[in-house]
């Protein structure tokens, strides 16, 4: 990482993670903001759906699940450096 | 008052004897989940657990928290596991201690229906459908949304 650029961490599971082939990396967010003027959960969405149309399925499904440091939240949450921001399907546990 | 996410299967007398400690209390309501040896239409042979590790500490500490502020338990526990699990074998263990009975169940059937929507765990089959992601069900979203309101269902 260059030094004074600010990141957050995305991470992938499940189906998401399979279908993509990543399960963690580093997002810049200096790359989201020149995209979008917040920098929220939907123009982090927007900007990773710009690396494929694999990706923009992916992120677009509607049952889709983001959590902003292990918390559901919608796509209006705003993000900022250090966080971490997962996306995944509907949980099946228990 | 405690959970557990683990690799290796649960040794459920150990739970119990770890949840009610010296004293049982009035009331003991347990739930045992285990592996399936079908899904809705399929055989199934095996099961891989994929989960969140940090996100769902937090969401099955706070749940365990939360119900037991609801239903006034004096102790509680969740155990979860993730990993490979064969048919028959333990997924999920959770206890409530509480004084009466309906507060002890309500406690159990609570939790479970919110960690099934809510603790990112996702199920993998395997068998004779070959390989596929468990898809979540409506029914389970109902049963969740029973416990918004404060009456107890």
């Amino acid at each position: 990482m260059a030094s004074g650029s600010v990141s957050i961490t995305i991470k992938l599971f499940s189906a998401l993670r399979e279908a993509l082939g990543e399960s963690e990396f580093q997002l810049n967010l200096a790359d989201v903001s020149e995209a979008s003027s917040q920098v929220d959960v939907a123009a982090i969405k927007k900007l990773l759906s710009q690396r494929g149309a694999d990706w923009k399925e992916a992120l677009n499904q509607p049952n889709l699940v983001h959590a902003l440091n292990h918390k559901v939240v919608f796509v209006d949450a705003v993000v900022s450096e250090g966080d971490e921001l997962a996306f995944f399907p509907p949980m099946t546990g228990g | 008052m405690s959970v557990a996410l683990q690799r290796e299967a649960i040794d459920v007398a150990a739970e119990y004897a770890q949840l009610i400690g010296d004293s049982p209390g009035a009331a003991v309501a347990t739930f045992t989940g285990y592996v399936r040896d079908h899904s809705d239409q399929h055989a199934v042979t095996e099961l891989e657990l994929e989960h969140y590790p940090e996100m769902a500490l937090k969401v099955l500490e706070d749940l365990g928290r939360s119900a037991g502020e609801r239903f006034g338990l004096s102790s509680w526990r969740i155990a979860h596991r993730y990993g490979r699990l064969a048919v028959g074998e333990t997924i999920v263990w959770v206890g409530a201690v509480a004084n009466h009975r309906g507060e002890a169940i309500s406690a159990c059937e609570l939790i479970m229906d919110t960690l099934k929507t809510d603790a990112p765990f996702w199920k993998r089959e395997q068998g004779s459908a070959g390989e596929r992601w468990v898809a979540s069900r409506d029914k389970d979203a109902q049963r969740r949304a029973r416990w918004q309101s404060e009456e107890t269902p």
